[in-house]
């Protein structure tokens, strides 16, 4: 009897419900304080050697890039650019660029050989083309990014500038985010295995340098701003221009404008 | 107390779990991460710290100036030597000249940019290379063609 009155003093159920806070507790304890190994040692890269100190503070720029559409020439000076600044594998992209022809019935023909690496050759098309035209692509660095928020380890992220990036030693290939990519920006890198795309060229901003696309561009329909730099001109393009983005219909919010583009550009 | 042992053991099995979990993440996360978002943030400085490849727009003038000088009174003065040219990061290194500059002289450089194509802004200048050289259908454009006639140097400031 006597056994029976001190079990109920402490039921089992009241033991799962102490139990199930205890281990509560105990994982705040452990996750919270997670953070406190986290070290703010100077920095090393892979090889070992340490890089830096920068000069430059990622957390006083926020990159815009606008396309004007209307200049591109379609010479894919940016295209062999960004390969050479990059080491990007052949057939693969971090930015292209396509041609549009588009006939009187609104029919697109759309083509991009080689993403405009080789420039374009002439086409014959048996339509009645009344509008063509070059269209500059790359990573959009959205604000809303679909492609780092699913990343299941942490190696796609936003960097405090806005720049979406790719942690190569963390990424474990997975390809989720290029599936997520609505505008089909990154790529499995076919040595590493892991996924890769456009990093705005962050090695040379950092450096205080433009793109290598940016820079390569002979026409200007290519050009990058800082929306917080003060009296910017292309912050002033984007503001007063009649300026499109692509795909706003996701609300990817991204940060790449176009001038003077057509609505069958997707 | 009976029930002593349980109490210990199960002590005992929370302890273990605890310090598994704190040595798991203390080997498992690297040590940036969580700095500044749910990423390593010295990958961001990896990242930073690449090398460019291409240099400045006025790296080549520092020693061709008188090029650059040309090219800047020219009609190609919006193309960067880059362009035409290999990367500056070819050519030299910790400020030395490390090796030649490559220097193509193919019909395609040109091509790039002037081969006439119905999507081409009409305000560029333009030409159909096969139909500027006469060339028989099906004939292969020589490789030099347009430096033939247009002459290097006048590329720099025609």
């Amino acid at each position: 009897m006597s056994r029976d009155t001190r079990r109920n003093d402490f039921t089992r159920r009241d033991f799962l419900a102490t139990a199930a806070k205890g281990a509560g507790a105990l994982g705040l304890v452990v996750f919270g304080g997670g953070f406190a190994f986290v070290s703010a040692n100077t920095v090393k890269s892979r090889t070992g050697e340490t890089i830096g100190p920068f000069e430059y503070d990622p957390t006083k720029h926020e990159y815009l890039y606008l396309i004007d559409v209307s200049k591109c020439i379609g010479c894919g000076s940016c295209v062999r650019a960004c390969e050479r600044e990059n080491d990007v594998p052949r057939h693969y992209f971090r930015t292209l660029v396509e041609r549009y022809h588009v006939s009187r019935h609104g029919r697109v023909y759309a083509d991009s050989p080689n993403g405009g690496r080789d420039g374009f050759d002439a086409k014959d098309i048996d339509a009645d083309i009344t509008k063509s035209f070059f269209v500059p692509k790359l990573c959009n660095h959205c604000t809303n990014t679909p492609c780092a928020q699913l990343c299941p380890v942490g190696a796609s992220f936003v960097s405090p500038e806005g720049l979406v990036l790719v942690d190569e030693e963390r990424c474990i290939g997975c390809s989720y985010c290029v599936q997520a990519c609505p505008y089909g920006s990154r790529f499995i890198h076919p040595v590493t295995h892991t996924a890769s795309k456009c990093t705005l060229c962050c090695h040379r901003l950092s450096k205080g340098l433009t793109t290598a696309c940016v820079q390569n561009c002979p026409t200007g329909a290519r050009r990058l701003g800082d929306s917080k730099a003060v009296g910017d001109e292309v912050v002033e393009i984007i503001a007063t221009s009649n300026v499109r983005l692509l795909k706003p219909e996701l609300h990817t919010e991204p940060k790449c404008y176009y001038v003077n583009c057509s609505q069958e550009v997707r | 107390m009976e029930h002593t042992k349980h109490i210990w053991r199960i002590s005992l099995l929370l302890l273990l779990v605890l310090i598994g979990a704190v040595l798991g993440r203390h080997f498992l996360i690297p040590d940036s991460f969580g700095k500044a978002g749910f990423y390593r943030y010295d990958a961001l400085v990896e990242l930073m710290g690449k090398e460019p490849v291409h240099g400045a727009p006025d790296s080549c003038a520092d020693c061709h100036d008188e090029k650059a000088l040309a090219k800047a009174a020219g009609l190609h003065r919006s193309v960067q030597c880059e362009v035409c040219h290999d990367v500056l990061s070819s050519h030299i290194r910790d400020d030395d000249k490390y090796a030649d500059m490559a220097i193509n002289r193919s019909y395609k450089l040109c091509a790039y940019c002037h081969q006439k194509l119905v999507a081409r802004p009409a305000a560029m200048v333009q030409v159909d290379i096969a139909e500027h050289l006469e060339l028989a259908p099906g004939d292969a454009i020589p490789a030099e063609a347009c430096l033939e006639c247009h002459d290097s140097e006048n590329i720099h400031a025609p």
